[in-house]
């Protein structure tokens, strides 16, 4: 069905996910499961949500308008509320047909294209529609997204038109940018990697690159047609206009969405809380944090200073003399993340306590250990085992659970524009992650955060990218990893062994004391950690992609 | 201006927004004021409606439609005093803690709303505008005989006599009558302009994730008629024993109330469209909703589930009395503020509430089978219930509610199912297992 997009996309990206790994922003994944998504409400027999059919939002814009950004960052969203929703770069199929040697035409996007031109643009329209309503019609997809150029106000109706007939109902979202400012940023950021543009300064380059578009796509319309369906988006969110023929749930939804992203870069941390004394670490007591606990706090802190300032201090170097951007510190209210974010506090940075953002509620199970939660609920940890994600031990709260509790944070995550240090329980950095590096709902119950690395979280318009930061000398108390079976499920490596021998071994009780044989429960070694150090970094990855005139 | 652009540095605690309402009379603007105070104070943000029509009735309690002439100086003096008393009013609001203030008048020229800008930016408030234009006569008709002929101005007079006064009056806006727009100098300015009921939509430099909050509600908001139908779970085992929380399952009398159910439900329906159901994930509502037509939809929220009592789950008011004396005291002195250990508040479950109350603005008839505590979250939002009195709101078991949005406030109707049950209620202080609720409860 998709043969030709898959192909493509292995032939074309340089470092393609590999299936294992969860480090590499998974969101250009076709998604080969049916599994629900993070945060999705209900399920239905067709895979799709009630409130809409399908749907085909198609972009609007010349090219440096940010719309693979949007694209991205929509889908990521429409994803994690369980939309099944794919992207559809015309330009993928345009490499794909003209192949690696192969020029564009001059003419390719003018109004009075010689017929060979126009031939050629056909047959590649016709493969990437192709794929689209297979998407649709058989794959069970709800949205699929159209990036492509689409500069004719005749060219959109006529598509409108195509897609109904097939039942599709169509949202356009144009970005519109006449802000010199932005255009020439936009240009700057991406576009100016391609060799094209090699040793030239960075803002003749970009402007070379503007006019170079305008000379391409000679005829641009933008967005009046009053019968469509359409969103404008106006200098990257400065103004929306907003054209609502037929009421729809996810056309507002994605206006909401829209509302909030924005397109400067910033990063996102990820930290653990500090350690509670033995006895307190329970999910309902509460309790504060120990003396390893506050040690560990700082010695994270320090950290994280001294890795912002060094990583400033490169991009100095390098030229770039923007000022460190302020920090701001996210933690839940439990009291152990509050504490952990105390000593960061008292150096004036400002903290803000989210409940939303509270630990996964263990429920009965919490403190058993597992051979008690095997006698009392056998039907239970049978289903878990099936579905980690979703199952819900009794009394508790399912990692699905808790995605739709933090969808708040979600969209207060996309607004942010300082860099931002997230203190919580590991079952909260598991959920956050999954929604910024697109992991499979059967991967997120097993993400491992350790508390001696912060998360590094990147963001770029055609992916994130995450990186690890080491803490160094802390206590090894404070190392023990989240104590298991009430988080999610046991490790990989238990389970794997329980299979094995059919009895449960190990320590997975939530007691975090140390074994028969008096180690502490060692550093799972099979569990995968990002890269150090990322040696592709996404504008370099994706170069190829994004240089031409999609 | 406002120099703080799209959020940097901001935070929700430390922003304060004035709302103000821009359009000619008839257009909802009042309803939308009122709806958005409503859900912000139901989600504890300090909101309050100020309406330049209260004031001005003060000096004007009866006016007739030459009163709004732009040429009537005497007029336009007495609306100028009213508008410059609601700001006052508000700006001392928001010193006294305020969040969002809404300014519901007509505030249709250019000058009035730069003035209104000036003001609160000077005083360190952002400003978002939302104006509503609509074009459709026979909305706007609608809108005058329902809501206008009953309005204070036009109290003991002709309904037929009163629109016709009222359509002239707006023929008076309608002559200095400057929508937001870019060409009139007010591109910087912050807002919302909803065009013939949402159908166009503009959204001008939202600044920060509270405002995109408030306009992302006014898009979902509609006023297509329908209900939403209220009903805890039949009496379950703990409710017997006067235990809270728990995952129990429904006593024989619970049983009953669930078989009746479907009866209930379609004599307060009245015909046969089907409703959507939602339920908690906990047995006892399940139980409770498996009568119901199979045509009905039916879906499952965790967010529906009943308050979490951590380590006070399955005990009764006596054991927690008993075990955690301090907690006890602690709750019945602000219940709603209160947290379980280990578990939550009101003000936790309103949080995880909220999706659901912004699909059931945007839905239409559904039935909503849950618990006491969340049963009383939601029934606050629609009928604006005060967060000190809503955890101590006594709502029966086996009875139906329904409740029906109209433009200034919510119906309520009641429907007992004649099962008896345990009163489930508590009174202050009280560790009684079953007790019958006094009635100021009610």
């Amino acid at each position: 069905m998709d043969t030709l997009l898959t192909a493509e996309i292995a032939a074309n990206a340089p470092r393609y996910r590999r299936k294992s790994s969860t480090f590499i922003d998974g969101i250009h994944d076709v998604t080969a499961d049916q599994d629900m998504a993070p945060a999705q409400l209900y399920s239905t027999m067709s895979g799709r949500l009630f409130h809409s059919g399908r749907i085909a939002i198609v972009m609007v814009g010349p090219p440096a308008r940010g719309k693979t950004h949007i694209c991205v960052s929509m889908a990521r969203y429409l994803q994690w509320l369980g939309v099944k929703t794919r992207i559809f770069h015309l330009g993928d199929y345009r490499r794909a047909t003209i192949g690696p040697e192969g020029t564009v035409p001059e003419d390719y996007f003018f109004p009075n294209a010689s017929p060979s031109s126009i031939i050629l643009r056909q047959k590649i329209l016709k493969k990437c529609r192709e794929d689209i309503y297979a998407w649709l019609n058989h794959e069970n997809g709800q949205v699929a997204i159209y990036d492509a150029v689409n500069p004719t106000a005749s060219g959109r109706r006529s598509l409108a038109k195509e897609f109904a007939n097939h039942d599709v109902q169509t949202l356009f979202i144009e970005s519109y940018v006449d802000d010199e400012r932005i255009l020439r940023e936009n240009a700057r950021n991406v576009k100016i990697s391609s060799p094209d543009f090699a040793g030239m300064d960075p803002d003749k380059a970009a402007e070379l690159y503007l006019k170079r578009i305008e000379m391409r796509i000679p005829m641009f319309e933008t967005m009046n047609e009053k019968e469509l369906n359409y969103i404008k988006m106006i200098n990257a969110g400065a103004k929306f206009f907003y054209n609502n023929v037929s009421f729809n749930y996810l056309s507002h939804r994605i206006v909401f969405y829209l509302t909030n992203l924005h397109i400067k870069s910033r990063t996102t941390f990820f930290a653990r809380a500090g350690t509670t004394a033995e006895g307190e670490d329970s999910y309902k007591s509460d309790g504060p944090l120990c003396e390893e606990g506050r040690a560990y706090a700082e010695k994270m802190a320090e950290t994280l200073f001294k890795h912002r300032e060094q990583e400033h201090a490169e991009k100095v170097e390098k030229g770039d003399h923007a000022p460190l951007r302020p920090l701001s510190v996210w933690t839940s209210t439990r009291l152990r993340t509050v504490q952990t974010a105390d000593y960061i506090k008292d150096k004036g940075f400002t903290v803000r306590q989210r409940s939303q953002m509270s630990q996964i509620n263990p429920g009965a199970c919490e403190k058993m250990p597992e051979r008690l939660i095997r006698q009392l609920y056998p039907d239970e940890v049978e289903k878990h085992e099936l579905d980690p994600y979703h199952h819900r031990y009794p009394r508790a709260e399912s990692y699905h659970d808790l995605a739709v509790r933090l969808e708040p944070i979600i969209l207060e995550l996309e607004r942010e524009q300082n860099d931002l240090l997230i203190i919580a329980h590991e079952s909260v950095l598991r959920v956050l992650y999954a929604y910024l590096m697109h992991c499979s709902t059967m991967d997120i119950p097993f993400l491992k955060f350790p508390r001696d690395e912060i998360i590094e979280i990147i963001p770029a318009a055609y992916q994130n990218e995450a990186k690890r930061i080491h803490i160094p000398g802390l206590d090894p108390r404070v190392l023990v990893s989240s104590p298991g079976f009430f988080n999610g499920t046991p490790s990989a490596a238990s389970l794997s062994s329980m299979l094995a021998t059919g009895t449960p071994t190990g320590n997975l009780s939530g007691h975090v004391t140390p074994n028969v044989d008096g180690l502490s429960s060692p550093p799972d070694t099979s569990v995968e950690r990002p890269p150090e150090k990322v040696i592709n970094t996404a504008k370099d990855m994706v170069a190829d992609k994004v240089d031409d005139e999609d | 201006m406002p120099s703080r652009t799209n959020g940097v540095g901001v935070q929700v605690e430390e922003t304060k927004i004035c709302v103000v309402m821009v359009g000619l009379p008839a257009r909802g603007k009042s309803f939308i004021a009122q709806k958005a105070q409503r859900y912000l104070q139901w989600l504890s943000i300090r909101a309050q409606v100020f309406n330049v029509g209260n004031y001005r009735r003060n000096d004007a309690p009866h006016p007739t439609a030459d009163f709004f002439d732009m040429n009537n100086e005497e007029g336009e003096r007495k609306r100028r005093v009213a508008a410059e008393s609601a700001i006052a009013d508000m700006l001392a609001w928001f010193r006294s803690g305020g969040v969002v203030g809404i300014l519901d008048a007509t505030n249709s020229t250019k000058e009035r709303r730069k003035w209104v800008m000036d003001t609160c930016s000077s005083n360190g408030i952002e400003v978002l505008f939302v104006e509503s234009k609509c074009d459709d006569e026979d909305l706007i008709m609608a809108n005058i005989r329902d809501v206008k002929t009953t309005s204070p101005d036009y109290r003991g007079q002709d309904p037929e006599q009163a629109a016709s006064d009222f359509r002239n009056r707006i023929k008076m806006y309608e002559k200095v009558y400057q929508t937001i727009d870019e060409g009139n100098g007010e591109d910087e300015y912050t807002y919302l302009k909803l065009m013939d009921v949402s159908k166009q939509v503009i959204i001008n430099r939202i600044q920060d994730y509270l405002q995109s909050r408030i306009v992302y509600y006014l898009m979902n908001l509609h006023i297509r008629p329908r209900s939403i139908w209220l009903s805890r779970h039949g009496e379950s085992l703990y409710n017997l024993d006067g235990r809270i929380g728990g995952d129990a399952l429904i006593s024989s009398r619970g049983e009953a109330y669930a078989r009746k159910l479907p009866e209930l439900v379609r004599q307060s329906v009245g015909d046969d469209r089907p409703l959507t159901v939602w339920t908690s994930t906990l047995k006892r509502t399940i139980a409770t909703a498996r009568f119901l037509p199979s045509h009905y939809n039916q879906l499952q929220w965790k967010a529906l589930d009943e308050l979490d009592s951590g380590v006070c789950d399955g005990l009764t008011y006596q054991e927690i009395k008993d075990r955690y004396p301090e907690d006890f005291a602690a709750r019945d002195e602000d219940k709603y503020n209160y947290r379980y250990r280990g578990g939550e508040s009101y003000r936790d479950v309103v949080i995880r509430l909220e999706p659901v109350i912004m699909e059931l603005e945007r839905s239409e008839d559904i039935l909503i089978v849950t618990h006491q505590a969340v049963l009383r979250c939601i029934y606050a939002y629609f009928m604006k219930k005060d967060q000190a009195k809503s955890p101590w709101m006594n709502v029966p078991l086996h009875t139906l509610i329904k409740l029906t949005p109209r433009a200034y406030g919510t119906e309520e109707e009641r429907y007992e199912a004649k099962i008896p049950a345990v009163s489930t209620w508590r009174g202050k202080g009280s560790t009684a297992k079953h007790e019958n609720p006094t009635p100021e409860s009610l």
